[in-house]
């Protein structure tokens, strides 16, 4: 028979995955150890943000060698930089915005929610997945990834809320739900990579 | 469900990388339905009987 064809491991995303987190947060530690306050931490994380880039890079190549990727997947991957540099792009110009002009009123409600735009963009990039993706088995495995990624916020969420109103624990901003979820997305592909499926 | 995918391949000498792009889905997705971890929807039974140019029950098998 032609080569036939276990699907072959590929750790290179995973390196470029830690080197990301490590650098996102060795950075946010070092400047709040520096004392570095919005704009300069902003700066200071930009660095490790262009890590990301390697990143979805060696996540294409590694699902090409291992024919597990689609059209589909890699344009959600490009449109994740657009929406994670747009994300950082719109935060950076918020914060700066805010402390040199102190807004008031709707200009205020407009700088506040520009950041979230970038959120918005990235629920419809990940709708289009589901709706471009003519690859039934990647679909469903990244249906299972999301769920999983859902339940964990749920979760996390829920137990937070609650520790936060017995005051067990400080209350945390409820921009944190997409990070949360990311860290499930991520947790359940790597479960996916471990069981082979 | 069982399936036949393997030897239909073998007998064609295809590899999974082959019958994906026969099917246009990922290798992938072949190697899961070839190893029993993914039950194709029947739209792609279809198109993975049309391709060996059989019958789906000629393909896949109860347990």
């Amino acid at each position: 028979m032609a080569e036939d064809a276990e699907v072959p491991g590929n750790r290179a995303p995973l390196y470029w995955g830690l080197a990301f987190v490590t650098a996102m947060f060795g950075a946010g530690f070092g400047a709040r150890f520096a004392g570095l306050g919005g704009i300069w931490t902003m700066l200071v994380m930009l660095p490790p943000m262009l890590l990301l880039i390697p990143l979805v890079r060696s996540t294409e190549r590694g699902g090409d060698f291992g024919g597990c990727t689609s059209p589909a997947l890699k344009k959600y991957n490009r449109r994740g930089l657009i929406w994670a540099f747009s994300y950082v792009g719109a935060l950076f110009f918020a914060i700066s915005v805010n402390k040199a002009w102190q807004p008031e009123g709707p200009l205020l409600w407009l700088i506040a929610v520009l950041p979230a735009l970038p959120i918005v963009y990235f629920v419809w990039s990940l709708h289009r997945y589901l709706v471009e993706e003519t690859d039934e088995y990647l679909r469903m495995r990244y249906v299972g990834q999301a769920l999983f990624g859902l339940g964990l916020l749920l979760i996390v969420a829920t137990v937070w809320g609650f520790l936060e109103s017995f005051k067990v624990v400080p209350h945390v901003e409820s921009w944190m739900v997409v990070p949360v979820w990311a860290i499930g997305l991520g947790l359940a592909q790597i479960a996916q990579r471990v069981r082979g499926s | 469900m069982r399936n036949r995918l393997k030897v239909l391949r073998a007998e064609r000498n295809w590899s999974q990388g082959d019958l994906a792009e026969r099917l246009e889905v990922s290798r992938q997705s072949v190697n899961a339905i070839e190893t029993g971890k993914y039950d194709p929807s029947l739209p792609l039974a279809f198109r993975i009987a049309d391709v060996f140019g059989l019958r789906i029950e000629e393909i896949f098998l109860k347990d």
